[in-house]
């Protein structure tokens, strides 16, 4: 018995192994899969459009030629794979499931405490899936991939460490980890020596209690340290340390560019970080007390109620806004002229959207040539960014995008440079400034950015993210924007203020194209600026073929009964609209104060432009 | 013993036939051809250094499956190279152009389609018996417009592709604190060890550079509008003229030339490097002056101004609206060494009169030519697709361009004299000398060399908006011949690099500062300079009138590189 024993043990080890492994395993890839692929999969697409990968002989030579270029360079190739959210989710989430099993091969964790082992993986994972709007201010290059590819390199090094059994070999190690670690890995590579130097230290003095002499110390030590304790320790404190100190740099980040508290999720960063300094404190000491006394079933439970603990602190601070992921949908929708399907999104949204949100759902009805007829009665809102400093995020996101699509191209060129210039050669930065040097008929320097966005792996204009037919889908683009320009060049401003320029450089255009005498007809409706209305409605008049679109008609007849100036009754105005404008006055003439009136009024008149006019205020559009 | 010799001959078979087996052979059959070489860069017939670093190019591909190239010289000396990218060994290419000096170098590439090679017509360069100096120094920049990030200023040595950072920006500049660098100016092209560049923003001030050691001084007093801008070297005497500019950047909606830069407010300042002093030499509130330059005896300060008068009481407004009616003359002011007073203001070249703006006057070593850039409007023209360089002869006889030139039927009408010019007869546009600089596009800041036998100027010819280096030799003829674009290690260098190059200039030496010594100065406190009143001889007897200082605060200003 006792000679077969180990080799049954031995075997039925392997296949526990297995079974305790396995679920932990499946578990986390089911989640971090979900949750990249589900609900984050527009904000993939969105990281992958700004992580600036370019496969050519300067990203070469940044490998290695530039500090810390292997591990960014690296990871930013992984990061472009976000472009096809499955094959970047599950890059990422293989990347995070080998930093668990490297982590247990590492510092020698039992198959019961595997679950800790995941602490790690969900904590990058949530790194990334945290940062929401951040993700267009942060200057880092690879933000998901580069914590977890250094992650996993230091713990294979530090591995390593451990099964090195000569002495020069070590010191070799020691010698040359910070150096070339250090160039290679940034902190990840220059931390793995001094961990590796304390761990050895730390491991010969705790053998000191294992001396016969040392019996009280021995007594001491059992209760609480098992054999790879000190190795533990040392791996928790590299990676909380690893953690900490990037977390605590974006914080200080966020702070130093007043980020309010009480604001947004990300303060809610410094709880985030209590949890996993209580669990690095917590969970060794587990470790050792339930080791000694080898209850493996009770160890596996406290290792499933951390790894559950920390997947729901994944999901929980992972930044899931509704607006924030529609606005991104909506963005990419427009980015492939898939107009009707922002129109959808903008009519299934639950909560008050954002100025983005409205402005891609005009864009959207102005390119379906249904915004004399439905404009308002889509959503109307300003709901906050989910983020501070509201001013920035519409152009951060959609600027260049809302520029080029209204013709107004040297805007939508400058914002994505002055963009490119501050947050790095991202090819949604290059994108419109390709299209525009096109639209501009620039050809040579179209043809630059043409050769720079087919260094990418997602990006090449020939078959693109953007569909595989993108020269013609430009070229149709392009085609649609080109009535926009027929306006005369002049030195203007925008203090990036996107909206408010675009509403008002066309409310106080005159002439044009048919489609700019439209937008200036419908943004001096939106700004309820009114003074051109007559000559606009009347110059587009020929031009709609007997059916006047129902905002026009909306207008038309208020206009007409505030200011008039025209004689309504020539116009084919719809009878309907008529006696629904007269019941509009007689109500009102009957009510009360204005709020009340847009309480009461709303359920009949809210997608009217009438209603819009009187009673949707603090749109800043003015 | 014999198994080791066997071993040996191995080796030696192997390493013959492996060097003989590598080494590229011109076709011996083959068919000629009419199409030029599509070579990107494309430089033949341009006048070459015998010291320049390799002229790599790429070929296109095409429908072409092989291509060899060599280059060649009546000298006998020749390169093959095989393949797209063709990169030539420097050792080789050195020892070709020194063969070669004074004569021309021939480029034959042969191109293997469809099973037969074909013989593309023969380019050729020319190359000169003058070196050129052996230093460039530039910044890198982003053809931006407000934002700035990732600016370096660089050392790049012209007869191989060795460059260096002299200093990077992001060095103290953090989300809040940004800083702008620009403007590095040798002293004589570093003949000396000195030179000079600003710091705008955070840690702002003018950085002076003697030998390894630099200090930072602030230029800016309460008497001129600003700190010191486009800076110019006095060639002997410890000085430095400056414009001080309040410059502010306008986007144009649809105009693919994108920005216009306007000055809203500028004059001219003479700053003492020993005395730590700043006097005024122009300043005036009805014209604009701006980019000094010096002529190589150190007697005469030209520069560029504008007379503006206002239309409306909003100045911005005004010159925002009619930022295309600012024109620039070039003027100049006799400077007296022993008194370190300036003369009168003249007029050298009206290019007012011809719907111009002249901007960036630089006179050659020898005094003989004025090189500048003309455009249709404003001063800031590496934004402007008209801007042409142009070469104004200052000899009073006829320019020695002679049969070379035509300036009967190019050049424009005869420069008008102001009240207080000189009677020395009227210089004259030689055209036909810069022709060759010239593109559909943009052409702007521009240095001589030290021999002035060679001109380094930028161009935006490529594609209209990242500005990239060209060189070209200035014959004694006073004609400028086909310009070569900055030598690149690989063929597609330029094509990768999303940036600008910008306010070149050549160095006889590296700029012996290091980061760490510049660092620390620029780390330091600024020495505040101090007003030492005007430096004109005749101050009450100038026709133009002191401007009233308006507060910096009520003015848009930017910092910006030309």
């Amino acid at each position: 018995m006792n000679v077969r024993l180990p080799v049954k043990l031995k075997k039925r080890s392997s296949i526990e192994t297995m079974k305790q492994r396995l679920p932990f395993t499946l578990a986390f890839v089911a989640f971090a899969l979900y949750l990249l692929l589900g609900p984050l999969r527009p904000y993939l697409v969105e990281t992958a459009a700004l992580t600036p990968f370019y496969a050519d002989e300067f990203t070469l030579g940044k490998l290695f030629g530039t500090h810390c270029g292997l591990l960014f360079q690296v990871a930013a190739a992984f990061q472009s794979c976000f472009a096809r959210p499955w094959l970047g989710g599950c890059l990422f989430v293989a990347v995070l499931v080998a930093i668990a099993y490297v982590q247990r091969w590492a510092f020698r964790v039992s198959d019961s405490w595997f679950g800790i082992c995941w602490l790690s993986s969900f904590a990058l994972l949530l790194n990334f899936t945290q940062l929401g709007y951040l993700i267009y201010t942060l200057k880092h290059p690879a933000v998901a991939f580069a914590p977890a590819l250094g992650f996993l390199a230091a713990f294979a090094l530090i591995g390593l460490w451990f099964r090195l059994k000569v002495w020069w070999w070590k010191l070799a190690f020691l010698l040359l980890t910070p150096i070339i670690g250090f160039w290679l890995l940034g902190f990840f590579g220059a931390l793995v020596a001094p961990f590796a130097g304390f761990c050895e230290i730390g491991i010969a003095r705790f053998k000191q209690f294992d001396e016969p002499s040392s019996v009280g110390k021995r007594s001491l030590r059992r209760p609480f340290l098992g054999k790879e304790t000190p190795r533990m320790l040392w791996g928790l404190a590299l990676f909380f340390l690893g953690l900490l100190l990037p977390s605590l740099l974006q914080l200080a980040l966020h702070r130093h560019l007043d980020w309010q508290a009480g604001h947004i999720p990300f303060d809610s960063l410094p709880r985030e970080m209590r949890l996993p300094w209580i669990l690095a404190v917590c969970v060794p000491l587990f470790y050792a007390v339930f080791r000694l006394d080898g209850k493996r079933r009770w160890m596996t439970a406290v290792s499933a109620i951390v790894f559950i603990v920390a997947g729901a602190a994944s999901y929980h601070y992972s930044f899931l806004d509704n607006n924030f992921l529609c606005t991104l949908r909506m963005k990419h929708a427009a980015e492939d002229s898939k107009w009707e399907q922002i129109l959808q999104m903008a009519k299934d949204g639950q909560q008050e959207p954002t100025r983005a949100q409205v402005c891609l759902t005009r864009l959207a009805l102005f390119k379906t040539g249904r915004m004399g007829d439905e404009l308002f009665v889509y959503p109307e809102g300003a709901a906050e960014y989910n983020a501070p400093q509201q001013n920035q995020w519409l152009r951060l996101m959609i600027g260049p995008l809302l520029y080029y699509h209204y013709g107004k191209t040297g805007f939508a060129y400058r914002w994505a440079m002055e963009d490119l210039v501050e947050y790095g050669e991202r090819p949604a930065y290059l994108r419109y400034l390709h299209s525009v040097a096109r639209l501009n008929g620039e050809e040579a320097l179209a043809q630059r950015y043409e050769r720079t966005l087919a260094r990418t792996l997602f990006y090449k204009p020939t078959a693109s993210l953007w569909g595989p037919g993108y020269c013609t889908h430009e070229a149709a683009e392009a085609e649609a924007i080109r009535p926009l320009l027929n306006y005369t060049d002049q030195l203007d401003g925008d203090n990036g203020l996107v909206e408010f320029y675009l509403l008002h450089s066309f409310a106080l255009s005159e002439g044009g194209s048919r489609e700019m005498v439209e937008l200036s007809l419908m943004d001096g409706l939106i700004t309820k600026d009114l003074t051109g209305f007559w000559p606009r409605f009347l110059a587009l008049l020929p031009t709609w073929q007997g059916h006047i679109p129902t905002h026009y008609q909306e207008a038309a007849l208020m206009v007409a009964q505030l200011q008039g100036g025209a004689p309504v009754s020539d116009l084919p105005i719809d009878p309907a609209i008529s006696q629904h404008f007269q019941r509009l006055v007689e109500a009102s003439s009957r009510m009360g104060d204005n709020a009340a009136n847009a309480t009461i009024l709303r359920p009949e008149f809210g997608n009217t432009y009438w209603y819009y006019y009187f009673f949707v205020e603090g749109l800043k559009t003015k | 013993m014999k198994s080791c010799t066997d071993i040996l001959s191995l080796l030696a078979l192997s390493l013959a036939f492996a060097l003989t087996g590598c080494t590229p052979s011109v076709p011996t059959t083959f068919e000629e051809a009419t199409t030029p070489p599509p070579v990107t860069p494309n430089n033949f017939d341009a006048t070459l250094p015998p010291n320049i670093a390799p002229l790599n190019f790429r070929i296109l591909q095409g429908d072409a499956s092989e291509a060899v190239t060599r280059l060649h010289s009546k000298q006998g000396g020749e390169i093959i190279v095989a393949g797209w990218d063709v990169c030539f060994d420097e050792d080789e290419w050195h020892h070709l152009l020194d063969q070669t000096r004074g004569d021309s170098l021939y480029c034959d590439i042969y191109l293997k389609a469809y099973g037969t090679w074909e013989h593309l017509p023969p380019q050729r360069f020319y190359v000169a018996e003058d070196e050129i100096d052996p230093y460039i120094t530039y910044r890198l920049i982003r053809p931006s417009y407000v934002t700035y990030e990732e600016l370096t200023i660089n050392e790049r040595c012209l007869e191989n592709f060795d460059e260096r950072v002299v200093y990077e920006n992001m060095r103290f500049a953090d989300s809040q604190q940004g800083q702008c660098i620009n403007c590095h100016m040798p002293r004589a092209w570093n003949s000396d060890a000195q030179s000079q560049f600003h710091v705008r923003q955070n840690l702002g001030g003018t950085v002076l550079i003697n030998g390894n050691s630099a200090t930072k001084v602030n230029l800016k007093t309460d008497s001129t509008l600003s700190a010191g801008v486009y800076p110019a070297w006095h060639p002997t005497l410890p000085l430095i003229a400056y414009s001080v500019n309040e410059t502010g950047q306008v986007f144009h909606t649809l105009d693919p030339q994108k920005i216009e830069v306007i000055d809203y407010a500028s004059d001219l300042i003479l700053y003492d490097v020993q005395t730590n002093t700043v006097q005024s030499i122009d300043r005036t509130a009805s014209d604009f002056e701006s980019f000094p330059a010096w002529s190589p005896d150190g007697g005469t300060l030209y520069y560029i101004a504008a007379h503006y008068t206002p239309r409306a009481d909003n100045l911005d407004a005004d010159l925002d609206a009619n930022y295309d009616q600012l024109r620039y003359n070039i003027y100049a002011r006799d400077f007296d060494l022993t008194t370190r007073r300036f003369g009168a203001r003249r007029l050298v070249f009206d290019a007012e009169s011809l719907g111009k703006s002249a901007s960036v006057p630089r006179v050659s070593p020898d005094g003989q030519y004025l090189l500048f850039t003309l455009a249709d409007y404003g001063q800031f023209h590496i934004w402007h697709k008209s801007a042409d360089l142009q070469i104004l002869s200052l000899n009073p006889t006829p320019s020695p361009v002679g049969e070379k030139s035509n300036p009967s039927t190019d050049s424009p009408t005869p420069s008008k004299e102001t009240s207080a010019g000189s009677q020395s007869p009227l210089p004259h546009v030689t055209r036909t000398g810069s022709e060759a600089l010239n593109s559909t596009s943009s052409e702007s800041y521009h240095a001589w060399s030290s021999t002035g036998r060679w001109i380094l100027f930028s161009s935006r010819r490529d594609d209209g908006n990242y500005t990239r280096l060209y060189i070209s030799y200035f014959d004694r003829d006073g004609r400028a011949h086909h310009p070569f674009r900055l030598p690149q290690r690989t063929a597609d260098a330029d094509d990768l690099m999303l940036r600008s190059y910008n306010a070149a200039e050549f160095l006889v030496q590296p700029v012996q500062a290091t980061p760490h010594t510049l660092s620390r100065a620029i780390k330091a406190d600024a020495r505040p300079a101090s007003y030492a009143g005007s430096a004109l001889l005749h101050p009450e007897a100038d026709t133009t009138r002191a401007r009233q200082l308006t507060p910096p605060a009520e003015r848009r200003s930017a910092s910006v590189g030309y």
